[in-house]
């Protein structure tokens, strides 16, 4: 087991030089330049002495020297988890991630439990009564959570259950100004309402899409022999669904989480823009519109290394779930 | 099969097929006809909501303002979608009057030539057709009688129309869905808007899907060493998340529709990427293309016209979740801001206008544009199922 694991961090090597590739790619491919940028219009200056600041600035930033020594020295400096300051907020991009990730992950970390706590059941209630009217109803209902926008279901959620008749959640934030003057329990009671919407606005289109892939796994089961065998041995109906047919759907179910992480993550830039929610999305979405591009570069590269971290999680409780996976094999 | 007797019997094709197993739900078959809605309404979308009127009477002179205003991008849409219904009848007529055994070469040549035209048509609208603003006020011209006779579009306002007087209305009896902050009427909006969000839509899917089709084709065939690094270098694009790395493009790049559309298209062609290459590591063991290696054909001609056609299946259905997943995408940049500028209309800006600058919930700006993202992605999703289930005999047989 350990070698496995230790085999598929040093795969993760490849794709993690790949991910700052791109990231910095992207960075040095735009049009126009930092310094530039930095400097501003600068109309005082004669030609003779921009032109000596501009050389004073690119030599300061490394932007003389060639491009792969630049690569090397930002991924160097990547490495240390070095980023960089923001330019808005005068502070180590870092620092600025290790405060925002923790509220994305609490919030992904929920949303991803009651996805596969609501979405199994349902698959496998609606795969064992096909047809039936169960069945029916939560395949287009399924669909229209699928493709409603987060983004229209959070503000009509805000809108209509925030607002001043009904005044049902806090429409902001993840807990009260006051917060931390609660006891304890009146605390995590606020911490809760203010959670309820934006996590309700990331779990369900992955409902519809875990759902989906359970009931299609568990269908195939279900018509397979042995499941036939193990009615014919007259084993009870919960056991041949549980014990046999959802054993071996759970398979897909957990490769499934490669396609869910990074989606998810996706969605809570969207989400926590919505509800106001300062973590690693808002935080992307504020660099951007600022145009602070190291938070930019540093918010892309951690969401990716944690996005491979959720991969290699996958592979880990696939190769558990199928025993049919050697832990020794390659690939 | 009995049905024309004129031609030959060229048996039921696997198109057919598929359409036969597609048309058997009426639910579906809606939902087609409601993309069919919309597509006639985006194309004609200046005759729908438009402040200029179709004609009107000017001291003595009939005027045609709405034809005189339209743009280069107004003639280019309207080519485009001649240009794609001529293509599909072909289509229809092919399955008639070609033999089977050319007739994915003739295929081909006819969309080769439908998109040269369509792309050379824009390039000589865009040159020749002079920017016209035309500010004129005709709607005031007829309240001072100035002018009569006019006949004025279903949704009498220009999308980029800025009335402060009239701003975050309600929606009454002069503009149906409201109006947004700068007092434009919102209905007009949507109505330009599934402009963008179709155009994103198919641009975006075309390109991915051009990409995924190239590199999946590639690998597929070439297997071993070309095949394992390539695979490498797309599960490093597939370990990005799409949505962080779409923002930061748009932090570094322009924003423009083009933009938009060539990122989403760079970004989400990782999936049609590898449906293309298991299907193609499948078929190149098969004789038929065995035998078109041994003859001598050019790669090209293997990969495309010999291979492809048996593994686009995957790739159709993909596409339809695609042009869905895309116009989401477009939808969710324009919320946040990052889509194309206004006052270029798009259904996520409208959206975004939802909670005012006071911070005032106003539903109209909320509820329409919202309803028109989640109809047209919900018939997307529906054609897209229906399509895969069609397509896939062993799922046919599960349902």
């Amino acid at each position: 087991m350990t070698t496995y694991i230790i085999r598929r961090l040093f795969l993760m090597i490849p794709t993690l030089l790949g991910i700052t590739l791109m990231v910095f790619a992207i960075s040095r491919a735009a049009p126009g330049d930092p310094v530039g940028l930095s400097q501003g219009m600068g109309g005082m200056m004669d030609a003779q002495r921009a032109a000596d600041v501009r050389a004073a600035r690119n030599r300061l930033y490394g932007l003389d020297k060639p491009v792969y020594i630049q690569y090397a020295t930002w991924l160097g400096r990547v490495a240390r988890l070095d980023f960089g300051d923001s330019i808005k907020h005068h502070r180590p991009v870092i620092d600025l991630i290790k405060e925002r990730l923790p509220i994305t992950l609490i919030l992904n970390l929920i949303s991803f439990v009651i996805i596969y706590a609501v979405s199994i059941p349902m698959g496998i209630l609606s795969a064992v009564g096909r047809k039936k009217f169960l069945d029916k109803a939560s395949s287009v209902m399924l669909l229209m959570l699928w493709s409603l926008p987060s983004m229209w279901v959070g503000q009509m959620l805000i809108g209509y259950l925030c607002g001043p008749p009904y005044n049902l959640f806090p429409p902001a934030g993840l807990s009260s100004n006051d917060a931390e003057q609660y006891p304890f329990f009146q605390w995590l009671a606020d911490r809760l309402m203010h959670l309820v919407l934006p996590v309700f606005c990331l779990t369900y289109a992955g409902f519809a899409y875990l759902t989906k892939l359970v009931r299609a796994g568990m269908l195939d089961n279900l018509r397979a022999d042995y499941v036939r065998t193990a009615r014919a041995k007259g084993l009870s109906n919960w056991s041949v669904i549980f014990h046999h047919a959802f054993r071996n759907s759970v398979i897909p179910v957990i490769t499934i989480m490669a396609t869910l992480l990074p989606a998810m993550f996706g969605g809570s830039v969207i989400i926590e823009r919505i509800f106001s929610v300062s973590g690693m999305g808002l935080l992307a979405f504020e660099s951007v519109t600022t145009r602070d591009y190291n938070v930019v570069m540093g918010v892309a590269t951690i969401a990716g290394f944690l996005n491979l971290i959720g991969l290699l999680l996958a592979d880990i409780s696939y190769a558990i779930a199928d025993p049919r996976i050697s832990f020794e094999s390659t690939e | 099969m009995s049905d024309n007797k004129k031609h030959k019997d060229w048996g039921t094709s696997y198109g057919e097929m598929v359409w036969h197993e597609f048309a058997k739900s009426k639910f579906t078959l809606l939902w087609l006809g409601f993309i069919v809605v919309l597509f006639v309404v985006a194309v004609f979308a200046p005759f729908f909501a438009n402040d200029k009127p179709f004609f009107i009477k000017i001291d003595g002179h009939l005027r045609w303002p709405l034809f005189g205003a339209l743009t280069a991008s107004d003639y280019s849409i309207f080519l485009a979608a001649f240009i794609t219904l001529i293509q599909l009848l072909l289509i229809l007529r092919n399955k008639r009057k070609v033999d089977p055994s050319i007739r994915s070469g003739v295929l081909w040549r006819q969309i080769f030539v439908s998109i040269s035209i369509i792309i050379i048509g824009t390039i000589l609208f865009f040159i020749f057709i002079p920017k016209r603003l035309d500010a004129t006020d005709y709607k005031s011209m007829i309240e001072n009688g100035k002018a009569t006779n006019a006949l004025f579009a279903p949704v009498p306002y220009g999308y980029g129309r800025t009335d402060l007087k009239v701003r975050e209305q309600a929606p009454n009896r002069q503009h149906w869905l409201g109006t947004d902050d700068v007092g434009s009427d919102v209905l007009c909006r949507v109505i330009h808007g599934s402009r963008i969000s179709l155009s994103v839509g198919f641009v975006a899917v075309g390109i991915s899907s051009i990409i995924g089709i190239i590199i999946g084709a590639i690998l597929g065939y070439s297997g071993g060493k070309t095949d394992f690094v390539g695979m490498r270098l797309v599960e490093i694009m597939m370990a990005v998340p799409v949505f962080f790395l779409i923002i930061t493009i748009v932090a570094f790049f322009p924003r423009s529709l083009f933009n938009i559309m060539l990122i989403i298209g760079l970004t989400t062609w990782t999936e049609d990427a590898r449906f293309v290459r298991a299907e193609f590591l499948k078929l190149r063991r098969q004789d038929f293309v065995q035998a078109a290696i041994s003859l001598g054909l050019p790669l090209r001609s293997i990969l495309f016209r010999h291979m492809l056609p048996n593994a686009i299946a995957p790739v159709l259905v993909n596409a339809t979740f695609g042009i869905a997943g895309a116009i989401f995408i477009e939808a969710a940049l324009s919320f946040l801001g990052f889509g194309v500028a206004p006052p270029a209309p798009s259904w996520g800006q409208i959206l975004s206008l939802g909670v005012s600058t006071t911070g005032r919930f106003l539903w109209w700006l909320t509820l329409f544009p919202g309803l028109a993202i989640f109809f047209t992605v919900l018939a997307y999703n529906i054609v897209g199922e229906s399509l895969r289930d069609a397509i896939d005999p062993r799922l046919r047989e599960a349902r």
